[in-house]
């Protein structure tokens, strides 16, 4: 075999190897999973407060962040695709944290007082702070 | 003095009153889902939307970006990290009016098909968009549903690898 044909076929070789090994990472690569992460411990209030008073220094601590939140539940109730959603009370009544679990925490009662810990995705002003992807602590 | 302060308290509230005649529907878990029109593995979801519609034809959505979910988390780290810079540009915005409002009647049951024109804030870069899309009245329950493309290069994202448009759908279930 010519010299220039098995350097050819190598460098195909060493591609589709390369290729093979981004897509297996792609495909493959597992989602994260909160209940395996150390996380930031914050009542409902502080968090609220912490994006009220300087959202760029919250994002900075929070966002992306594992958060074990606890809080008075305002409201339960269920998403689009029939995820659990607790909405956590702050001292703005226009304004809570916003819940979302991954796993069913089962039956939930307004009034009562939970630890959620899930993942912080940011803060939308006048409405809500935002961690899914959560389970129930207790 | 004592009669006109009384008076201008009433002025003042009956003025209030006025202002807050109308009607905000809102909702804190809308959903969004968008899908790469080249690829079907490129689509994400996002149930913390919050939006609200006021029944002068006032519509406002709010997301963030690190709430949508990808079937592979390997898309899902490239999305946020190289494409939406989620750390720089957290949330998506869309304030806009529903322009034929008029013809949705909010105490009759049915389905009103309505056009939105607004500005979407999206990658730090805000455009002006329309869409067409549907109010549904069912017993005093309002719900909204919209579908519209979305152009890679008009907000500046970077994705060219991957797709240079996805198609998106929203839909809200106002309380």
């Amino acid at each position: 075999m010519k010299t220039w044909l098995k350097i050819v076929l190598i460098l195909i070789g060493i591609g589709m190897i390369s290729g093979g090994i981004v897509a297996y990472k792609i495909f493959t690569k597992p989602h994260r999973d909160v209940t395996a992460e150390k996380a930031v411990t914050l009542t409902a209030q502080g968090l609220y407060d912490a994006f009220r008073t300087n959202e760029a220094n919250a994002n900075q601590l929070y966002l992306d962040k594992a958060i074990e939140l606890s809080g008075e539940v305002l409201e339960v109730s269920a998403n689009q695709d029939g995820k659990t959603v607790v909405n956590f009370k702050t001292n703005d009544p226009l304004f809570v944290i916003n819940c979302t679990f991954k796993t069913n925490p089962g039956e939930l009662k307004t009034g009562s007082n939970i630890t959620f810990k899930g993942i912080c995705t940011g803060y939308i002003p006048d409405a809500n702070v935002v961690i899914n992807e959560g389970v129930l602590i207790k | 003095m004592k009669l006109f302060s009384i008076l201008s308290f009433i002025c003042f509230f009956s003025a209030n009153m006025q202002l807050h005649a109308q009607k905000i529907y809102g909702t804190r878990n809308a959903k969004i889902s968008f899908v790469a029109p080249s690829d079907d593995d490129v689509k994400a979801v996002n149930n913390e939307v919050s939006s609200r519609l006021a029944d002068n034809g006032a519509i406002s959505f709010s997301l963030l970006i690190k709430g949508f979910k990808f079937g592979y988390a390997e898309m899902q780290d490239h999305f946020n990290n190289e494409y939406l810079e989620s750390n720089k540009y957290p949330r998506a915005d869309f304030k806009g009016t529903i322009t034929n409002i008029k013809e949705v009647n909010f105490a009759k049951n049915g389905t009103y098909k309505v056009t939105v024109n607004g500005s979407l804030t999206l990658h730090g870069v805000a455009k002006n968009i329309a869409a067409n899309g549907t109010i549904t009245v069912n017993n005093g329950k309002i719900s909204a549903l919209a579908k519209f493309p979305i152009i890679m290069k008009d907000f500046k994202i970077e994705a060219s690898a991957v797709t240079d448009k996805v198609n998106a759908e929203i839909s809200a279930v106002y309380q």
